[in-house]
Order: C-alpha cells, then structure tokens, then sequence
C-alpha cells in the first residue's frame, strides 16, 4: 500500500474560508464600472408563430440603452451537440414553449429594463401545443421542429447478443414499466453572467457555468467572435448538476447586449427563471423486459424508453443514448437490447441532471431486479453478487471495467446495514432495501467532435518561494476539483499543500472540457498530475546538472530533495540562495536537507519561468456501433446502497431513517470531499424518489416554479448517511482515482422504491413517492388489487 | 426580483394606523411581518400605492398570558408564540400551530395577525385558535369590535375586517378543566410546508364519567376556509372516548370538508386525510387530557 | 421618496438614505457590498438570504431596509473577530461542511442564534434550526455535524 503525503487524507478545501467569511465571489456579487442590466422577454405561449415584434416604446424608455431581438442576433443554430443545433437565441418565427426567449433589454438598471420588456409589443399566432409523449407523436400532432418528423428529435435502436433466442432460453421473464418525473436542478444560486465586451473587442464573459470552454465555443461560433477574443470566467458557482453544463440563451444575450451597447451587461435568473430554463432531467418512461436463469443469472434485458424532452435537443442526444447503455453494467449482461426515443414537446427543453439518462433506467432496473429476486426466492443482495461484474470484464456493448469494486460496495452495504440480521424482521410498518448503480468517470469523447485534449493543466512555479500555482479551465463548481488539483499536483512534485495555489474555471488558462459526465478528477487530475510531473523533472533536471546526479537518483518529497544514493554536497547551491535571501527570516537552517525552494530558486536562475504542463486525452474507446461514443469512459465506477424507511399507512408518508452508501471512487484523492459528494447525491435521490416533479397546467406553464412548491430536501427529510469509501485502484486514474460525484445518486431512488416494498408490499412505479401516491397505493392493495 | 414602487409609512400607535388606513384607504395594504405581502407584491399580484408598517407598535407585539387566558398582540411573530411555555402547556394546539408554520426564518417574521387576515386556506394558526373559540379584537378610528374568529374568515384572501379596520389582537380563554387539544399538519417534507391537509381538535371530558362533554375540530386546506366539523362535534358529543369514537368522528369530519383536487393533491386523498389527521388529532387531544 | 434610516451592520453603525422598496438583502449587497449574503429565491423559501436582526435568523429578502432601521444586523462577514473566524466557521471548514458554498452564509448565521439560545442542541434540534436553509450540495450530514461539533466544545 504505497504511503501518500498530501492525497487520500482529509484536507480542509481551498475555497471554504472565502466561502465561510463571505468573501467568495459569484457571478452576482461582480459590479464594473459603467454596467448595465439586463432583462429578457419570454414567450407566454407555448407554441405560438411570432407575427411582430415592436420594440419601439422599449426603445424609447429612458435609460434603455438598446433592445435586441433575433434580428440584431442573427440565426445561427446552436445547442449542446453540433448533432442537434437547434436554438437560436432569440425566436423569430416561432416561439416552442412557455419561457422561450424572444428579445433582452439593456438598461441602467433592473427596474428600467424590466420595465422595457413590458413595453415590447409581440403579436402572437397560438398554435396548437403538444405536452406529452403520445400526443407530440401522434397522427397529425404540430411539429415543432421541420427537420424532425413526429417530433422525433433522436430514436436509438441497439442489440447487443440476441435478445429473443436468450430469452427462449430463460426460466423467468418479467416486464415492467417505470416513470420518473421532470426534475429541476434546483441549486441554490441561479445562473447569472456579467458580459464585458472590451474596447479591443474583446468579449470577456462572467458566468455561473460548468464548462467555460464549451460556452466560449457557443459564444464566438453564434456571435462570430474568432476563439482567442472570447474568454469566459466562471467564478464562484453554486452549484451546477448539469443544468449548467451547456451556453445559455442569457449568456449569448449579454454578450450580444454588450457588444451592442459598448458596456458590461449583468443579466440573472429569477428562480422561476431557472424552472423555465430547465435543461434538468428529462422524464422517461421505460418498459423493462428481463429475462433469467432460475438460478438468479442474469440473461437478457429489453428497454425501450421514450424521453418526454421539451422544446429543444440541449443534452438530450446523449440522453437517449445513456438511457440504455448504462444498463449493460455493473451486472454481467450478455443480451441487451434498446430502443429509445428522445422526443420534442412544447415545455422547457431537458439535458442532463446528474446521472444523466442513468438514473431513472437504474431505477427501474434495480426495483425489477428485486421484483426478479422475490419470484426466484432469492436474497436480493445474493442475487446481486452472483451476477456483479468484476476488473477485467467488458459488457456487452464494450465497455472496459478496468477497475470494479461492485462486490466490495454491495459487501460493505449489506455489512454496514446489518442487512442479513434486518431483511426479512423489520418491525410493521418498516423496511429495508438494496439497489446498486454504476456510472462512467467521464466521457469518452468531447461534445463537438475533436482530436482535442479534453483536459490541458499548466502549473507555473513561483521563481522565488518554491510555490506553484496551477492554472487549469476545469469547473470548481462546489464539488471540490480545485482542492483535488491542489492535492493531486502537490502530491506529484513533492510539496506540502500550502504551496499550491490554484486559479481555475478560466478560458485564458487552459482548455479543459469542464464539470459533466463525472469526469474532472480523473481526466483534470491526469493532466495536472502530468504538468506537476513536468515540473519535477525540469526542477531536477537544474539539480542534476549542478549537483552531478542523475535525475532518477532524485526525488522531491514533503518540500525536499531526497537522494536515493549518498547526498552529494548542495552547499554551494544553498550559499547562492542564502546570499540572495539576507534579511529573510525563513531561510533554511545549516544541516536542513535540500529544500524544493532552494531548488526552484536555482532552477529559475539557470532557466527562466519554470512552467509545466500536462495534458489528458482517453484513448479510443468503445465500439464502432452507432451511438457507441455514448457511454464509453476511460474508467466506471459501481456503488450500492441500502435504504431503511417507515411508511405510516395513515397517511402514506414515507421517513427515510437510515441510508447505507458505498461507492467504488477508485481512489480518494479527498476523503472528505468524496464522502460529501455521496451525502449530496444520496440527498438529491432522495429528493427525486420522494418530493420532487416539475409540474405544468393545461397550457404548458409551470405550476411550482418555486422552491416552496417544487419541494428538495430539507434537513428535517435528509437522515445521516454511513458512507463506505471502496477503493479499487482504477489503473487508469490518476493515483488510481475515479468518479464519485454522480455515481452515488444512482442506486438511491431503487433502494427507496424497494425499501418501501419490503415495507408496506406495495409495487410503485412511477415518482415521486409522495403521500398520497404511497396511500393510494395501499388503500388499492388492501382493497385486493395488486 | 423587484418590489413595486411604494409610499412606506411608520405609524408609533394604534390610534395613529388607524388614522392612516381610515385616510389611504383602498390604495393601502397593512404591512406586517411582511412573509405573505412581499411574495404577493414581488410576484406581482398586488401593488399597493401605500404600506402601512404596523410592525413597530409595542401594544401589538405584547404577548400575554397572565391569569390563564391569552392576549396575542397582531403582531406577534410565530417564533415568540411558539416558543412561549404558557401557550405550550395551557394552548397545545396554538403551540403545534405556530411551531410548524414554515420555517425557523419565517417564524421570526410571520405574525399571526397577518397569517389570519391574510385568509389562505391552509394557514397553520386558524385551526387551532379556532379550535379556542379565538375572538379578534379589531380597531378602528371609531372604535373597537370583537370577532369571533369562526365568524372571520370569509373567503380565500376575505375576511371580515372593514376597509378602515386593523386587527389588533387574538383573545383565547383558557379551555375548559379536562381539556386536551391537538393540531396536525400533513405536509410532503418536514419543513418549509404549506398544509396539504391540517387539522386541529379539541376535547373536554367529564371527570366524573370520563364523557365528551366539549368537542371542536376545525381543518384546513379542504375547503375555501377553515372548517369548524359540526357533524364531528356532535358525533362526539356525551359518547366516551374510544379508538372507534375518534375514527366516526374523522368519518363525520369529513363528510364536512370540502377539498378539491389541485395539483397538491387529490381531493379523494384530502378527504381521507382529514379522517386520518381528525382521529390522531383527537386521540393526542385525549392522550393530554389524561395526562393532566 | 427616499427614507433615512439608521442601523447597525456588524458593529458598525450606519446611517442611509434609501427607498422605501429596496429590501434588507439588496441594501447589504447592492449599496453595502457586503455580498456574503445571497440571493436563491427572493421569496423567502431557500434561507440563502439569512441574515440575523436583532438576534433572530430572519429572510432578508423579505425585510424591507426601512424595516430595518434600528436594528442590530450581523451578516457572514460580522462573524469573524479579531480574534480569529467564529468556532462555527472553524468547523464548517474543517468538517467538509461547505461545498458550493451559497447556502453556507444562511447555515452559520441560522446556526449561531440556535446556539446562542441554545447551546447544547440535541440533532433534531439542530436539524429543525437549520430547516429553513436549503442545500442542494452535502445532504446537511457534515453542516449538523460541524454544529454539534461546535455545541459539544470540540
């Protein structure tokens, strides 16, 4: 077990003391000189033709600066994949939902701008509106989009193995169908940005975003600004989850606003805002056919889904995809089949919420599995691990488990629950359930199809003091990276801590693709493993040929340079920084080893800025089937949880008492931090299974786009969590680490569902639990349904 | 999110508010802890020219409870009223009722004046303090009137206050010996809840025979107003208490109650809670009177 | 009509002229720059907006500035001394208890009052201090246990 001296401990994050004395600053909290506010106007309809736009009593309220509508933005289609560009900024034939973006004011302030937008006259044509599924795909349904017929925007049609012939080969055959609900990403700050177009034409955008590198490509590809003269800067964030990992309409109008106006433009959600936003989780309806061996092995799998998606594509092309591949693991699969269907409707567009197109596909999974287990008459954790996947396989749609730690999570559970002692004597009223989940550690290809690194880290050394400072474009958006760098590139050059500084979520440093798909610690971590690494060699490089030693004689460890062989004599090297250093009073001392700010002082001397640099590129992953880019990750990471609750009958109601979690994270570069990712995702699960759904009316307007009435967890409904860290050494992480900031959500709503069945014996499938569904459920069961 | 624009006007006394509501009239609200005003205003639907603050009175921020019964000052917050040990031991019910209104935040804004006047169906303190027999005492340049609070709430956002009036305080006599009272809030989560469905009850008993001879339950969210349960009353009324009693009494209350579905919740759902939450509320209401 | 008030801001007293519309949480952010406290939902319903008047955890987002006039304010930034950063933020981060961190204003200034009051909370009690604040990020686990921490002298 290699000896670490930064990683795999509990350091205290870079960033918590400016956020505890209030001193972090988020996109809100930035003022220019000379800003001004903007507001934008949204469409009350749901689907409706724009016949005009008559912006001139806006224009004419004093202290509007200038109002802008698709003519002044032109129409170049953007999105999230250059596979569905189907946004503009602004609509100008036709508005696709309630909260599509007509026009933005500037203005000296919010009032005025506000104001403004309310002068904006838009004569609309109503048009016929589509809500669901089945209505947006019937016979003669509107289309809301011309080039995707029956409102289609992407169908995924995959079998891996033979999924009939295995099934004739089964004892056992199941069907189940499962529906989640739209859910809200629901963090508590709500986008903003401050855009600065310069004097240089420059455009310098401030954004609560999760990947600045991919809104500068929407920025300057839609408003035809060249890449080098677009930098976004993402300060502070609170919280993202997803939602956040995509260009936003405000984002591309501030920036047009201040090309237009020659002045920073501050523009923010309102909370409702960011309901109509959306670009949350997608509602699914999956019907699940399963088929086994009655010995519990695990044969066949047959999914098909259909995403209720909203107005626009955004992340929901890898949606649907995720939504099957997912499922090929953590369980040995050899037949799987699927078929999915990502479709439009005239509500806010979805994309991506953490676990992405996973989680609800886990759901269903993992509560069918159980309804499997009770028929074979078997344990459900037993028949988990007689089917687990181990290091070393590939499913069925090749993906390669380099590490898999899915029997040591299900142990752990079942362990750290006393599941064994519990299934089976839970008191009235009271019961306790399993599921498992897996997940990818980023994905395996970039948005936009590229030979680019997908994380580019440069790490300057400080020419005198021997710290560093580590310049990365990766997304501190509270989940701790900027901590896992620190960590990581101290760990790689040998220092202490506290002689890494970190300054990251900006364009100007570096490309990195950002915070989605799990994938900073281990891609973000290799490559400023790798520029640390750099950075060490051209160090010792300068010592070796001072010192007359070859460079793998050397180290650099704890702050100093230790020698494999004999110490050879580095008084001349200390003289030459004591000399340079008289008056200072942290010298260091005559009979001190070697120390690195010694060394980073000589090696300044001999050559210059000292800069390292690292890169992380996965190699080609996957398969060569259609859609086999989805899903392929350089590494998975499995976890397993087991829920206990207390269902009142009474009522309904549903009391999550106690939560066991395991979460395979490779290796935890922050132990810390990874056990506060598996708290907030199990917190986030809770909330999808029990509370939460985007609700909307007749006309497609959103009922509860309030944090009141669209309800998460509040520290009266979220228990203690026993969190188990597994540590399976992914070989392709660095210092062996993976994901866990998404993976964790994933067995938690099954591990509810199956829990209250073990409970009250009742089969629910469809979210969120809430009382009355619960009740209902009941009433009906006792009353002889099923 | 912006407040509309706003003529904002502090009043020292009740004789002074008075002045001011009988002189702005229509084109006044009365601003209290400010909870329920201010989302109504920032979410535009309403935009009053004037606010009176009555926040700063000290006669309506007077809580008391000497000599058993109680005086609530308008202006009390939920917070002083919740954490008040008089109210606790001799007013349960108004004690639960306080306690559960949204959350710590709002507790220590929210005023029970303005959670009566504001009149929304599934407001935490007209149950219980219905369930009291609260009369309000409201004030008025030409004087003053008393209410009973079963009499006072009218219609969602209605009650009987006149256009010139101020509601000035909540007054509670101490119950009856032998009494116990309870109130439940059926929310999804734990905290920051508007009542799906909430009950309050309260039962008097014969000592000598251990027979109802005093019986209130009031419930909210299942109708445009609090509910008093005339069928649940007389269901309990002279019968001794018993499991079986308090179920017939949910059964009578909800037969009472008049929930609509909404995209709460189901009114099928509200209605078998209210049969639900009158059972518990008077089994707990029984639980303390024994416990006396 | 602007209105002239007079309050005191973490120890420090002031005296503004503001409009009767601008709310406590726009006063301390927009004309104070005291930014620490934040704004979720301008509706009361997140806590993010926390601030504490008069020793009590109030919405600031729901208190207009005139309102409050007179009294005493204490904001995130009023939480550290002289002496160092409150025992509430030691803990918060040392436990891991701050991940985004735009709930964290709202957490320690609810929890400082609960602990005034009441210094030695049960978890519950805790728990229930806390209700108010929203967090989207930690699942609460690490913020009560930081407060417990604090409560227990540790």
């Amino acid at each position: 077990m290699t000896e670490y001296d930064v990683i795999n401990g509990r350091a205290p994050r870079l960033d918590a003391p400016a956020k505890a004395t209030g001193r972090a600053v988020y996109v809100d909290d930035i003022k220019l000189p000379g800003m001004l506010y903007g507001a934008l106007l949204q469409s009350p309809l749901a689907h409706a033709k724009i016949l005009n736009i008559d912006i001139s009593k806006a224009r004419k309220l004093p202290g509007v600066k200038f109002v802008a509508t698709a003519e002044h933005a032109g129409m170049v289609p953007y999105g999230v994949s250059p596979a569905r560009y189907d946004e503009n900024i602004f609509a100008r034939d036709r508005v696709r939902y309630v909260g599509d973006e007509v026009a933005a004011v500037a203005a000296v302030d919010l009032e005025t701008a506000l104001e403004a937008v309310s002068l904006i006259d838009v004569d609309y044509e109503e048009l016929p509106a589509v809500f669901t599924v089945e209505a947006a795909m019937a016979e003669g349904a509107p289309q809301l989009h011309d080039k995707y017929p029956r409102n289609i925007c992407a169908e995924v049609h995959q079998e891996f193995g033979n999924v009939e012939e295995a099934f004739s080969q089964c004892d056992l055959i199941r069907t189940d169908t499962f529906i989640n609900k739209r859910q809200d990403g629901a963090f508590l700050e709500p986008n903003g940005v401050v855009a600065d177009f310069d004097k240089h034409g420059y455009l310098t955008l401030y954004s609560s975003t999760q990947v600045p590198h991919y809104v500068m490509r929407i920025l300057s590809m839609v408003l035809r600004i060249p890449v080098g003269k677009v930098r976004v800067v993402k300060p502070y964030v609170g919280g993202g989850f997803g939602p956040k990992a995509g260009a936003n309409t405000m984002e591309l109008a501030a920036s047009l606003l201040s090309i237009k106006t020659g002045k920073p433009v501050k523009m923010n959600y309102t909370r409702e805002q960011v309901f109509l936003f959306s670009r949350a989780r997608h509602q699914f309806k999956h019907t699940l056919t399963t088929g086994v061996k009655k010995d519990g092995t695990l044969m066949a799998l047959a999914n098909e889904c259909y995403l209720e998606g909203g107005a626009y594509a955004s992340f929901g092309i890898a949606t649907v995809y995720y939504a099957g591949s997912l499922l090929a693991a953590p369980y040995r699969l050899p037949n799987m089949k699927y078929d999915g269907y990502r479709i439009y409707t005239n509500r806010p567009a979805c994309g991506a919420q953490r676990g992405h197109g996973g989680v609800a596909a886990r759901a269903a999974l993992e509560q069918q599995l159980d309804f499997i287990a009770e028929e074979l008459g078997m344990d459900p954790v037993e028949f988990r691990l007689k089917n687990s996947m181990e290091a070393g396989d590939i499913t069925c749609n090749e993906f390669n488990t380099s590490s898999f730690g899915m029997k040591e999570c299900i142990e752990a559970v079942r362990d750290g629950s006393g599941w064994n002692e519990k299934k089976g004597n839970m008191p009235e009223g009271r019961g306790i359930g399993m599921a498992c989940g897996f997940f990818v550690s980023g994905a395996g290809y970039p948005i936009y199809r590229s030979d680019t690194a997908h994380s580019t880290v440069v790490i300057k050394l400080s020419e005198d003091g021997g710290t560093a400072h580590v310049l990365t474009g990766s997304a501190e958006i509270g989940q701790g990276s900027d901590t896992t760098m620190a960590m990581i590139a101290a760990e790689a050059l040998g220092v202490p801590l506290d002689c890494i500084r970190v300054s990251s979520g900006d364009t100007d440093y570096s490309v990195d693709l950002g915070a989605y798909s799990s994938r900073q610690t281990l891609m973000t971590g290799h490559a400023t493993k790798r520029a640390a690494e750099d950075l060490k060699r051209q160090v010792l490089e300068v010592l070796s040929e001072r010192l007359k030693t070859p460079v793998d004689q050397m180290d650099i460890k704890k702050g100093y340079i230790v020698f494999k062989g004999e110490t050879p004599d580095f008084s001349g090297l200390r003289t030459i920084y004591a000399k340079e250093h008289r008056g200072f009073m942290d010298n260091p001392d005559r009979d001190e080893p070697l120390t690195f700010k010694e060394a980073a002082r000589i090696a300044y001397l001999a050559r210059g800025s000292m800069v390292g640099t690292g890169s992380y590129k996965p190699e080609e992953l996957g398969g060569k089937f259609k859609g086999a880019a989805v899903g392929t990750s350089p590494a998975y990471g499995p976890s397993a949880q087991v829920v206990e609750v207390t269902v009142d009958k009474g009522t309904g109601k549903v009391t999550i008492d106690r939560m066991t979690d395991a979460h395979d994270c490779g290796f935890a570069i922050n132990r810390t931090s990874v056990e506060g990712q598996m708290q907030g995702s199990l917190s986030m699960g809770l909330g999808e299974a029990m509370f939460e759904e985007v609700k909307f009316d007749e006309k497609g307007r959103i009922l509860n786009a309030n944090l009141s009435e669209y309800k998460i967890a509040t520290a009266l409904d979220m228990p203690n969590v026993d969190t188990i860290i597994v540590e399976s050494n992914e070989p392709n992480g660095p210092f062996g680490a993976k994901e866990v900031g998404e993976g964790a959500i994933m067995p938690t709503i099954p591990a509810i569902l199956n829990a209250v069945y073990d409970a009250v014996g009742v089969k629910i499938q469809e979210l969120p639990l809430t009382p009355e569904r619960v009740f209902m459920a009941i009433q009906k069961k006792e009353k002889g349904g099923k | 999110m912006l407040l509309p624009k706003f003529e904002f006007h502090e009043p020292a006394t009740v004789e002074e508010a008075c002045r001011m509501i009988s002189e702005l009239g229509g084109k006044m609200k009365i601003l209290a802890g400010g909870t329920d005003l201010f989302v109504n205003m920032k979410k535009k639907l309403l935009a009053p020219d004037h606010l009176v603050s009555v926040d700063r009175i000290e006669s309506l921020a007077q809580l008391d409870a000497s000599n058993g019964s109680l005086r609530i000052g308008s202006c009390v917050k939920a917070a002083v009223i919740a954490e008040s040990d008089a109210v606790k031991s001799a007013f349960p019910a108004l004690h639960e009722g306080a306690s559960k209104l949204g959350s710590p935040l709002i507790r220590n804004l929210a005023t029970v004046g303005g959670n009566l006047v504001s009149a929304r169906p599934a407001a935490d303190f007209p149950p219980p303090l219905m369930v009291y027999n609260a009369k309000l005492v409201l004030k008025s340049s030409q004087g003053e009137r008393s209410v009973p609070l079963t009499d006072f709430i009218h219609a969602p956002g209605q009650t009987a206050l006149l256009p010139n009036e101020l509601l000035a305080a909540v007054l509670l006599e101490r119950p009856a010996a032998h009494s116990g009272s309870a109130y439940i809030k059926l929310g999804v989560r734990q905290a920051l809840e508007i009542s799906l469905v909430n009950v309050a009850a309260l039962l008097t008993l014969d000592p000598s025979n251990g027979v109802v001879t005093g019986a209130r339950v009031v419930m909210g969210s299942v109708g445009p107003t609090p509910l008093l349960s005339v069928s649940a009353e007389k269901a309990l009324l002279g019968e001794k208490p018993s499991d079986a009693l308090f179920s017939a009494a949910g059964e009578a209350a909800a037969s009472d109650s008049k929930p609509i579905d909404d995209f709460r919740a189901s009114a099928e759902y509200k209605r078998a809670m209210v049969r639900e939450l009158t059972r518990r509320a008077l089994a707990s209401a029984f639980d303390r009177v024994q416990k006396q | 009509m602007k209105k002239m008030i007079c309050l005191t801001i973490n120890g420090k007293e002031y005296e503004l002229a503001v409009a009767p519309n601008m709310t406590l949480a726009d006063l301390l952010r927009e004309e104070l720059l005291l930014t620490g406290t934040k704004k979720g939902c301008e509706l009361g319903e997140c806590g993010s907006c926390t601030v504490i008047m008069d020793g009590r955890a109030v919405n600031s987002c729901l208190v207009l500035a005139v309102q409050a006039s007179g009294k005493d304010i204490t904001t995130v930034e009023g939480l550290e001394t002289e002496e160092g950063l409150h025992p509430l933020q030691k803990k918060f981060i040392e436990n891991g208890a701050i991940q985004c961190g735009f709930c964290t204003s709202g957490m320690l200034l609810s929890a400082k009052t609960l602990l005034d009051k009441n210094p030695k909370p049960t978890e519950h009690e805790i728990r229930t201090a806390i209700s108010g604040n929203l967090c989207r990020c930690t699942g609460y686990q690490k913020i009560v246990e930081s407060i417990k921490d604090v409560s227990e002298g540790r």
